[in-house]
């Protein structure tokens, strides 16, 4: 693709689906050389775009640095091309929570593109030869890479710097790619990983080692109860292909994962609460208030103006489960969870290389089901994203079926600082099956 | 009456606890970074320097230092905190169960820490139309806390605990000049049951008088057989009382979670290897201890200087305690300045030989007083001194001479030269050694007998 052709697949990309929550609008700006181009999630720290995290109370913030991933993508030539759109602060399941724009599946634009990085696979789908930057805390880069039948990398927790990407869930948070197939991301996966001195938590990692492979995965069996009947199907056929590849499928009970999503929904909320805490008016949002209000009016109006419904829900929740008298049954007893989910993954590890489930329950709900859903149920979809991401372990969602037309994924979890297996993996997988591109990519 | 303190002093480093502003700033927000402005996306890094004087100040007093330590979020809002939430230490602070003597009191520990500091708020324009500006410049310069047992029993001794640790800290990590006004603490205080917390007091002298006001108000109270009400109070400075803190309704709950950024530091094996100098107060203790020197003259020789007490030993490890003390004190310290500049290293060397020549008798303490004063500049060497031998001789000639009375008396009673001897030291001013004199009149008497 030449500059052009790159700027109109963009504005295609954008105009039918909201991919996008600010990108470069000049056509010129896609000429000149660049080796490739990339999008980052809107909370993925830019010098020269908005970055606003899908909130309202970011409005107009132009952060004065870039993110460590973004840096390291521009320094090795790579031309980023916007901001992509997102839950707001990454507080969903299907990218509909946010205040600049909610992003349309690439196969069906009445269905969701899945969250919290909806936009990020929406690019990766509708934009032929693009990565991706997208953040997974919960489940955000393996959720909408299955909604939008691309490939979603997420790396162990700790080998992506996460300098200038806004917190959701400090201990969970990590910055991934997605991409339509995995040689892009084989390829740049290296380029953003690395210590940084920025971030504390990447400078004990392991070089990345992209030799080894997967020749067994163990299935959780427990894991696929609340399944749909044509997913249950799906994964079934996606399971006998890998047989068919010399990937050996061995049936495992890991008991301790039925626990992970309440955990992860305590740990996650109570650092969320912690981390939303600095937009108050202060420096972000606007005081269109009477200033001589007390400070904490003032906070109160500003945050209860600027801020979603769902961020303000989070902001509640992990409130409580850190208040005294509520901490040691909520969050203390969250952080043992976690170390319990922790060691079922290694007990697993000794026997097989990946822990394989389908990525989501289902495909991509229709934006009139999501509406329906209560919060329980919406949370209720990270069932199978969460554990591996409680756990900090790397996994990847790769494309396995195709269901009425849309795709579904599955998810293969890999040790601490194995991301290279997987890798391995996807790129076996491709030669087993050919993505479906969508109709909205020229 | 029990009085615990919470103190916060800062800790002398050069760049923030996690990031690399500076700690000097001084024009106003001229020392911040999108770290200690709390900027989306970034993140702190730990100033190891920091962590290493935390951990000396909690070895220092005796506490029990934890192995593994973490950081903590204590989420509150205001607005002079960047982030909304100050990264502090909660479940693992440096060090527990520690000890302070003030004097032979001993002040429990409960507990030392380190955390990051709020930014200021500053108020500025006329009354009425007053509007509160932030100054971000303090926004995660390091502080350790230290949190005291209940084991103060007055505002004196409280004043004198903090005084007296501040000595201490100084000379072990090198705290600021203006530690004694920059120092702030929070006061529990209970004359009777019930306790009251008296919010950030600055400075020495104002904790003092925060506490002492708090002791009156509360006695008399109780006196009026009324109750004291569980509250947090706030010391206004110009009124010099305490006053009900309307900001404090209910107990704050502060949420405590894990800082996932920073990480866990075992700090075990370097707090155990750390070699902590000995600060001024031991050192005084063991001036006492080993040199039988008087408690305040001891701490008065730590407290003029360090390099007076090192003098002070040179002396006492040659003299004795009881002749090191009086010089020590007496003339060394009324010139210690200029006798440090001057001489420096070589000070001890030119002091022992003065010393030692009054102790063989052979110069006077006026004499060894006045050579002291010219090795401190004050003084130009007198001229005739050292007087010839000659000098000596004729004036104990003259006087003899003049004195037959005495030249009689002598023979029956050698005392009277007593008399010869008093006009010859007073005569030439010292200028020679009592023995020498003597000796030189009782050789002249003898002739003449």
């Amino acid at each position: 693709m030449n500059g052009a052709e790159l700027a109109a697949a963009v504005r295609r990309a954008d105009g039918g689906h909201q991919v996008f929550a600010e990108r470069l609008e000049d056509p010129i700006a896609y000429e000149g050389a660049h080796a490739f181009h990339f999008s980052a999630k809107d909370n993925l720290c830019s010098i020269d775009f908005q970055t606003r995290s899908g909130s309202r109370i970011l409005e107009g913030y132009r952060p004065p640095f870039d993110a460590t991933a973004i840096e390291r993508l521009r320094k090795a030539g790579g031309l980023l091309i916007g901001k992509t759109n997102m839950d707001e602060f990454g507080f969903g399941s299907f990218s509909a929570n946010s205040a600049i724009g909610v992003p349309r599946n690439p196969f069906d634009r009445e269905r969701c593109c899945g969250g919290s990085s909806g936009g990020a696979a929406a690019a990766a789908s509708l934009i032929e030869g693009h990565l991706a930057v997208g953040v997974s805390t919960g489940g955000s880069i393996s959720c909408p890479a299955s909604f939008c039948g691309v490939v979603g990398l997420t790396p162990t927790y700790g080998r992506v710097s996460r300098w200038g990407l806004i917190d959701y869930g400090t201990s969970l948070d990590k910055v991934g790619l997605l991409s339509a197939s995995s040689a892009p991301i084989r390829r740049y996966l290296p380029v953003i990983s690395g210590p940084d001195a920025l971030d504390p938590t990447s400078q004990t990692q392991p070089p990345l080692d992209m030799s080894g492979g997967v020749d067994s995965v163990a299935v959780p069996e427990e894991m696929l109860a609340d399944l749909s009947d044509d997913m249950r199907d799906a994964f079934q056929g996606a399971v006998g292909k890998l047989e068919g590849m010399g990937v050996e499928v061995r049936k495992v009970a890991m008991p301790a994962l039925r626990y992970a999503l309440p955990a992860y929904y305590i740990l996650a909320t109570a650092e969320a609460s912690t981390n939303m805490a600095r937009y108050c008016g202060m420096r972000y949002g606007d005081i269109v208030e009477d200033t001589d209000l007390g400070f904490n009016e003032l906070f109160s109006s500003v945050r209860s103006r600027d801020l979603g419904s769902e961020t303000k829900r989070r902001i509640l929740l992990g409130t409580f489960c850190r208040m005294v008298g509520l901490r040691d049954r909520y969050y203390i007893k969250a952080l043992q969870v976690r170390q319990l989910v922790i060691r079922q993954y290694e007990e697993v590890f000794r026997d097989a290389d990946a822990v394989l489930t389908p990525t989501m329950p289902y495909v991509a709900p229709r934006f009139d089901e999501i509406e329906k859903m209560t919060a329980l149920e919406a949370y209720h979809a990270d069932i199978l994203t969460v554990p591996p991401n409680l756990a900090g372990l790397p996994h990847i969602s790769l494309p396995c079926a195709y269901i009425g037309g849309m795709p579904a994924g599955m998810q293969l979890v890999a040790p601490h600082w194995e991301e290279g297996r997987l890798l391995s993996l996807a790129e076996r997988w491709e030669n087993e099956l050919q993505y479906r591109i969508p109709e909205g990519r020229a | 009456m029990k009085i615990g303190l919470e103190i916060h002093i800062q800790l002398p480093t050069r760049t923030k606890l996690f990031c690399s502003c500076s700690t000097a700033g001084d024009e106003v927000n001229s020392s911040v970074c999108p770290i200690c402005l709390g900027f989306p996306g970034s993140r702190p890094m730990l100033n190891r320097r920091a962590l290493e004087m935390g951990a000396s100040i909690a070895k220092f007093l005796n506490c029990e230092i934890t192995d593994k330590v973490w950081f903590s979020r204590k989420t509150y809002f205001y607005p002079d905190l960047a982030k909304n939430y100050q990264i502090t230490q909660y479940e693992t602070p440096l060090g527990r169960n520690g000890h302070f003597m003030v004097g032979d009191r001993r002040i429990g520990i409960w507990e030392a820490h380190i955390e990051e500091d709020p930014g200021r708020i500053k108020r500025a324009g006329r009354a009425g139309e007053e509007v509160a500006l932030v100054d971000y410049n303090r926004s995660g310069v390091p502080l350790v806390e230290i949190v005291t047992a209940p084991d103060l029993t007055s505002p004196e001794e409280a004043r004198a605990f903090l005084s007296d640790l501040l000595i201490e800290l100084r000379h072990l990590v090198g705290l600021s000049p203006q530690d004694e006004t920059t120092v702030r603490a929070d006061g529990n205080i209970s004359v009777g049951e019930e306790r009251v917390e008296i919010k950030n007091i600055n400075g020495l002298r104002n904790i003092e008088r925060a506490l002492k006001f708090e002791v009156k108000r509360q006695s008399r109270l109780l006196a009026a057989g009324k109750k004291i009400v569980r509250e947090t109070r706030r010391f206004d400075e110009e009124l010099g009382t305490t006053l009900p803190s309307r900001e404090k309704e209910f107990e704050e709950d502060y949420g405590y979670i894990g800082e996932p950024d920073l990480g866990t530091f075992v700090i075990g094996p370097m707090a155990r290897a750390m070699e902590l100098p000995e600060t001024p107060l031991a050192r005084a203790s063991r001036l006492e201890r080993e040199h039988g020197v008087a408690a305040a003259s001891a701490r008065q020789m730590v407290l003029t200087s360090w390099e007076l007490a090192d003098m002070f030993e040179v002396l006492a490890s040659r003299f004795g305690g009881e002749t090191a003390t009086t010089w020590t004190l007496g003339p060394l310290a009324s010139h210690w300045k200029e006798l440090q500049e001057r001489h420096g290293d070589r000070l001890g060397s030119n002091v022992v030989p003065i010393i030692e020549q009054v102790r063989a008798g052979r110069i006077t303490d006026a004499e060894a007083r006045m050579r002291l004063d010219v090795l401190a500049g004050r003084e130009a060497a007198p001229a005739a001194t050292p007087a010839a031998e000659g000098d000596l001789e004729q004036l104990v000639a003259r006087l003899v001479d003049s004195h037959p009375e005495v030249v009689k008396d002598y023979r029956t009673n050698p005392r009277a030269a007593n008399f010869l001897i008093g006009q010859v030291m007073k005569e030439t001013q010292g200028r020679y050694a009592s023995k020498e004199v003597s000796d030189m009149i009782r050789k002249e008497l003898e002739k003449r007998v």
